[in-house]
């Protein structure tokens, strides 16, 4: 019991960690909170859907696809969208609000509201210490750490990561550097949407594809960003671990209900203790 | 590289902060601009680097005009600005921002020999190259403001206020190493509330009042002027009040 509530903890825990870096990313570098970042999520789960059903690609060429079209679809967004409410807050929250409902309602009349099915890419699991894990949930949570490894190397020890950094510090110092924010920000919302977009291609074969999917993600980025300080990577990464281990013991114990509740409870209590987040700076 | 405002005017929205300040920076020489707080010192070398659009005037470097292009183009034709208020990425360590500074740079080796010398230039820098942009004292980011400028590797070198707030000693520290600096043929651009210190560093001097221009001379040739000194550079508040009071014989 106890082994596999380490497990689900374990691995839902890199699941929210790669739908909480997005999300902290964009407001981080761009100060916009992206109230679509759960769309970008549909968008990848129905981009495995097409492949799959439309082009019978398989289920690996599938997932890489399903990130960039995400990706994509973010820049554009940026571009077209986000861009006109640079530093406005409210502005931004309220194109995003839009955004959502526009994503998830051509969604919904392009496929319906019931739950599409993915061909899983693995069956069966493996035993470890008396514990069963799922040979796909361990694939999709190997790949979501591999990817939070990437973008933590890509923001620290790359060019662009450098001058994603600094126009999140500072952008009109960032200008005096030789960084255009202009084209700093498209590139940091793709990216931030296009991990969301592999998370929902990731947990699409698990959960299946349905319109309802961004809001339930959008809910624990949000519980995540906010117990590990808004825009702070670090914070974020320990939270989706404090998250997933409150969501799966509590679900394990008494019901996914309670559990939710309780997560809600804890980032209260956080706010009223460190109103900043965990690893947050106000 | 050689600068030259010509009938420089800008406004802040209603509030005209600079007016019609023409003024030309040889190749390879320094010079001050020293005026009180609230003169428009910081509004030039804004305008000079783009961040505030002119009102009226031209800017040209080496001949040529540069009023509209943008910040980052002006940084990739060799200007560089340690901005006032030192103004580091808070979250950076030391290192990454003098890194920052030679963003544009694609000469990995030369880069690395600049880094050198800026730890050199600034010792202090070396021990603290892993700490926090936030974490430094004011001395110490000021030392890396302007080291992150000298890493673009700039042929005009524009500095906001270097000493502002600076304990005596370290004022000597910076001092030698803008002289060190200046010595490697940048044109350098400053601007100071610490006149004497400023020119002692320059060729020529300008003197802002209110947005306008008042005097330009040879900075040997400023410091000497009793007058001014007691009007403009003085450190003596009471000298400024007067000031206010009744405008001194320019
Ligand atoms: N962003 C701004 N908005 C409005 N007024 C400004 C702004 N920046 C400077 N000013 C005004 O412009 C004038 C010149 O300011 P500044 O260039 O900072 O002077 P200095 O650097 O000589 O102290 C001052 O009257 C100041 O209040
Ligand atoms: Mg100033």
């Amino acid at each position: 019991m106890f082994q596999q509530f380490l497990v689900v903890a374990g691995l839902s825990s890199a699941t929210y960690m790669l739908i909480a870096l997005g999300f902290t990313l964009i407001f981080g570098i761009m100060r916009v909170v992206n109230f679509a970042h759960g769309e970008f999520l549909l968008i990848g789960a129905y981009a495995v859907f097409v492949a799959q059903h439309q082009f019978g690609l398989d289920y690996l060429v599938a997932l890489p696809l399903a990130a960039l079209v995400a990706g994509g679809i973010g820049v554009v967004a940026e571009r077209a969208l986000f861009r006109r409410f640079t530093g406005d807050e409210t502005g931004g929250m309220i194109v995003g609000l839009a955004l959502a409902i526009a994503i998830k309602g051509a969604v919904t009349i392009l496929f319906g509201v019931d739950s599409q099915p993915i061909a899983r890419p693995f069956s069966g699991s493996i035993e470890v210490a008396g514990a069963f894990i799922p040979r796909d949930q361990l694939f999709a949570a190997g790949v979501a750490l591999v990817m939070v490894a990437l973008i933590w190397w890509l923001l620290n020890h790359s060019r662009l990561g450098l001058a994603m950094r600094a126009v999140a510090q500072a952008p009109e110092v960032a200008r005096l550097q030789g960084i255009t924010p202009w084209k700093t920000y498209p590139v940091a919302f793709g990216i931030g949407c296009a991990l969301a977009g592999l998370a929902g291609a990731l947990v699409a074969p698990i959960y299946g594809a349905e319109p309802n999917m961004g809001e339930a993600a959008l809910m624990k980025a949000f519980i995540i960003v906010v117990l590990g300080g808004l825009g702070s990577i670090p914070g974020a990464l320990v939270a989706s671990c404090l998250l997933a281990t409150i969501d799966s013991g509590i679900s394990i114990l008494f019901n996914a209900t309670i559990a939710a509740l309780v997560s809600f409870a804890a980032v209260i209590l956080v706010l009223l203790v460190r109103p900043a987040g965990l690893l947050g700076r106000s | 590289m050689r600068l030259e405002l010509q009938e420089v005017s800008i406004r802040h929205g209603a509030i005209a902060a600079v007016l019609g300040v023409s003024l030309t920076v040889e190749s390879g020489t320094v010079a001050a601009i020293l005026g009180a707080n609230g003169a428009g010192k910081s509004t030039i070398m804004r305008g000079i680097a783009g961040l505030v659009p002119l009102h009226a005037g031209r800017i040209l470097i080496d001949g040529r005009a540069i009023e509209n292009l943008p910040t980052e183009q002006r940084i990739r034709d060799g200007i560089a600005l340690s901005p006032e208020g030192r103004r580091l990425f808070p979250e950076m360590s030391v290192h990454d921002n003098l890194v920052c500074g030679a963003y544009l740079r694609r000469d990995q080796t030369g880069v690395r020999a600049d880094l050198d010398k800026v730890y050199a230039l600034f010792p202090r820098l070396a021990e603290r190259r892993n700490s926090l942009g936030r974490n430094l004292s004011g001395g110490e980011q000021q030392m890396a403001a302007i080291g992150r400028a000298v890493m673009a590797r700039p042929r005009l070198l524009l500095l906001d206020e270097p000493s502002l707030g600076l304990a005596p000693a370290v004022i000597h520290v910076m001092a030698n190493a803008i002289r060190r600096i200046a010595a490697t043929g940048v044109t350098v651009l400053l601007v100071e509330q610490n006149s004497h210190l400023a020119l002692s560093l320059s060729k020529t001097g300008h003197v802002l009042e209110s947005g306008r221009l008042v005097r330009s001379a040879p900075a040997a040739e400023l410091l000497a002027d009793a007058d001014l000194k007691r009007a403009y550079l003085g450190d003596d508040p009471l000298a400024l009040e007067s000031l206010a009071a009744s405008p001194p014989p320019v």
